[in-house]
């Protein structure tokens, strides 16, 4: 980035910065001590020969280059000699092996540096970008796209340098059908699924439910998806009305939670898909100020109860997984979690960053679910479990115990055991003398002890060997394993050798690695104890026995517990320009797609005997939905044909249209019509209409291709309605 | 790169967010705007809007969002915001 900003940057008279750099050049002791001038050079625009000039000139005044001016160089380009490199970061020397003479020759050693560049969290945003646009102009895809894929957090522009070759790669990864529901805008968590799946090895293929119909989406899950996704935020989950008193808000609150609650029990009688559900982060504000957590009115307090109903629901079933909102966001600040010019403009709870961050956890929960969870820790000793080498310092010079600096490797020991209590087993894999296993035991700072392994291989054969013989022994796969060793080469070893195996990349620096296991994914348990695990499976059996009729039962509660009233009105000049954006918009629910203006829909509705419009307001107990159902009907006599039938999402399935169909006949009837013709006309997106006329009654009336046509004898049938839907006629 | 040819832009980095947003690689002047890039939609706006604050570390207003509409309209903003 900095190297194309000052590339092009003011045309000014180019001798004259040439004579500078070179001035430059010459006092570059001086210049660098001061920190002066060097870092405003353009060195993409400044020769190889003169760049060697300025590091010979460095080298006779016996000045290291600093990591600074390295970068500079390096990421505009050009190559430092190798001594230089053990002053530079892992990313600066794989940009330094590529800059330097024939990098096409070099490509199965920085292969090899692959992982520790993915894995590097202080890789900076510009180098990584530099790297992947020279792998990709190297033509090494496979690297390009590994590193943008792992790298896209610190720089989202990377997947762009990586060119088309992210798109060929996510092609021919295995596809996941995604359903992504939201109680907000979803449609930047869906771009972002795309390499998020990437990533971890998927090609994300998403769709999108429409906007408010979370509980409907729920309660009734459209077949086709191999995992639901729910993305919750507050203000879409649960809009504050200060109008309302504060018990009244608070019982109102208990009630969307419940019936979010009790959706996610449906879902689990309807579908065997698993649904992936994030809690509601920390707020942005406090809605109540130090009461916030406590009061009634808080906000935060709201956040803690909603959660605390997923997690209950979520407990009850395998099939859900819950995304800890709070951990999933917490490298961003929480002001940072949201951006509020995106909420007023598209109703985008989250920000970038956090939309990000949030794909990554819901890919890596579907990641764990289809791979489950890893079930053998294979560990290292010496420099893992401990510090120093046994075989060279003996037992008693070995780092480990409660002092510093034994205790980072005490504590590592402590997470291995914590892993034990959740399930995996723990196998030793070192080189050394086999009685080094002694060791746990003559050691009075070591927390593991021998027989917390379940299989052992202390000799000098290769880990890779040893690993596959301990796999058979204990009859598991090697896609089953987790390898923690120090040493680069050991796990370069295992990575080559048993692909199958995850070998992540553990950080240096001892004090990291306790709280960097905890973070590590592949070790994650889904469930933890036995008795949840037949808990949930007395849940599965009893819910498959109950379902059919339970959730039959619980719909119509819930419909019956919205207390939906639907106001029917006559077309006037106040609706009028609503239902005309509602002819233009709506997609799905609409018969027949016509896209009716202002001027159409006036003539038709001039007099009584011609035509008719009609538009349904619909409030529930949780508030107005607005105007949502519209229709318009051409009267010829005794004879109407419904020229359109359309109604916003956020209502659907909840009966509103039978109703508002049986109010449209009734006003028809009231006029002397005694026959009522519609048409249904397909589109690419209204096949959940094809079959509305013939669950309000409607009779069959031919059709061709597109079309099919249904009547409706008024005189003869009885109009539809429903026991859900309270109907008022307004003037 | 090649976009980054010479033009009348005070910010040429412009011409590189266009084209990895918009992927429009057409010489940009102050007059090109939404009308006559395709994928410049109300999402890529969004896009836009977030690039443009992470580039030039800067915090675009509810108002800015809604007043650009072309490149000559990003320049001013950014010329208001001392970039």
């Amino acid at each position: 980035m900095s190297s194309s900003a000052t590339a092009s940057s003011v045309p000014v008279e180019r001798t004259g910065i040439e004579t500078i750099v070179d001035e430059a050049i010459a006092a570059a002791p001086d210049c660098l001590r001061r920190r002066v001038i060097l870092p405003a050079i353009d060195w993409a625009a400044v020769s190889p020969a003169k760049v060697a000039l300025l590091l010979s000139t460095l080298a006779q005044s016996r000045l290291t280059v600093p990591r600074w001016l390295s970068k500079l160089l390096l990421v505009a380009g050009h190559a430092l000699p190798e001594d230089l490199e053990r002053t530079l970061s892992p990313g600066l020397v794989a940009l330094n092996r590529i800059n330097g003479a024939s990098a096409s020759q070099k490509r199965g050693e920085l292969s090899g540096m692959l992982p520790a560049l993915c894995a590097d969290d202080q890789l900076e945003a510009d180098v990584a970008t530099v790297l992947v646009q020279k792998f990709a102009a190297l033509g090494w895809e496979e690297e390009a796209v590994r590193l943008a894929l792992a790298q896209r957090h610190r720089a989202p522009v990377i997947l762009k340098r990586a060119g088309k070759a992210v798109t060929a790669h996510v092609d021919h990864l295995p596809e996941v059908r995604l359903r992504l529901i939201g109680t907000s805008t979803t449609q930047t968590l869906a771009d972002e699924f795309k390499p998020a799946f990437a990533a971890i090895g998927w090609r994300a293929d998403v769709t999108q439910a429409d906007f408010g119909t979370l509980l409907a989406n729920l309660m009734r899950p459209p077949e086709g998806a191999d995992a639901h996704v729910v993305l919750l935020d507050l203000d879409g989950f649960a809009p504050q009305d200060w109008r309302r008193s504060a018990s009244d808000a608070s019982d109102l609150l208990a009630e969307r939670v419940n019936h979010l609650a009790a959706a996610l029990r449906e879902f689990t009688a309807h579908s065997q898909a698993p649904l992936l559900i994030n809690t509601i982060p920390v707020p942005a504000a406090p809605a109540a100020g130090f009461l916030d957590r406590s009061h009634a009115l808080g906000a935060r307090r709201a956040v803690d109860l909603i959660n605390r109903h997923i997690l209950e629901a979520a407990e009850q079933s395998k099939q859900i997984i819950v995304i800890d909102a709070d951990q999933a966001l917490a490298s961003l600040a929480v002001r940072d979690q949201s951006d509020a010019k995106l909420w007023y403009y598209g109703r985008i709870a989250y920000s970038a960053d956090a939309v990000r961050l949030l794909a990554s956890s819901f890919a890596e929960a579907w990641g764990l679910l289809k791979r489950g969870p890893a079930k053998v820790l294979a560990v290292d000793f010496d420099n893992t479990l401990w510090g120093g080498v046994y075989g060279d310092d003996g037992v008693e010079a070995l780092a480990c115990g409660e002092d510093f600096p034994g205790n980072a490797f005490r504590a590592l020991q402590a997470e291995c055991l914590r892993l034990r209590q959740q399930g995996m087993l723990l196998v030793a894999l070192s080189k050394n003398n086999p009685d080094a296993i002694t060791a746990f035991q003559r050691h009075a700072g070591m927390l593991l002890q021998a027989d917390d392994f379940a299989a052992t291989a202390i000799n000098w054969e290769p880990k890779p060997e040893n690993i596959r013989k301990i796999a058979a022994e204990l009859n598991l796969g090697l896609d089953s394993f987790v390898f923690l060793d120090d040493s680069p080469h050991e796990r370069e070893a295992m990575r080559r050798l048993c692909p199958e195996v995850s070998v992540p990349e553990m950080p240096a620096d001892p004090a990291e690695r306790p709280l960097w296991l905890r973070r590590l994914t592949c070790t994650w348990p889904l469930r933890l104890t036995a008795e949840d695990e037949a808990r949930a499976v007395l849940y599965a059996t009893r819910r498959e026995a109950e379902s059919a009729k339970a959730s039959a039962a619980n719909f119509e509660d819930y419909l019956k517990g919205l207390e939906q009233h639907l106001a029917v009105s006559h077309v006037n000049t106040a609706t009028l320009p609503r239902v005309v954006q509602m002819h233009e918009r709506t997609n799905q629910f609409n018969l027949t797609t016509l896209r009716s203006t202002e001027a159409d829909i006036s003539a038709l509705i001039q007099s009584e005997a011609q035509g008719l419009a009609l538009v349904g307001r619909v409030r529930d107990k949780f508030g107005d939905h607005g105007l949502v159902i519209a229709a318009t009907v051409a009267i010829d006599g005794s004879e109407a044909a419904v020229q359109s039938l359309l109604m916003s999402c956020r209502v659907i399935g909840r009966e509103v249209e039978r109703a508002f169909l049986g109010a449209l006949i009734d006003d028809l009837k009231r006029r002397g019509v005694t026959r009522v013709s519609g048409d249904y006309i397909a589109t690419r997106k209204n096949a959940m209409v094809k079959d509305f006329y013939a669950s309000c009654g409607w009779q069959p009336a031919g059709g061709d291709g597109e079309r099919t046509s249904w009547v409706f004898d008024i005189g003869a049938m009885e109009p539809p309605r429903s026991q859900f839907v309270t109907l008022d006629w307004e003037a | 790169m090649d976009a980054l040819a010479p033009t009348a832009l005070s910010y040429p980095d412009l011409a590189a967010i266009f084209a990895d947003i918009f992927q429009y690689t057409e010489p940009l002047t102050a007059e090109t705007s939404a009308d006559d890039i395709a994928t410049w939609d109300s999402l890529q706006h969004i896009a836009l809007i977030r690039t443009l604050e992470m580039t030039y570390s800067i915090r675009l207003s509810m108002d800015e969002m809604m007043e650009i509409r072309s490149v000559g309209d990003i320049e001013n903003v950014l010329r208001r915001h001392g970039v």
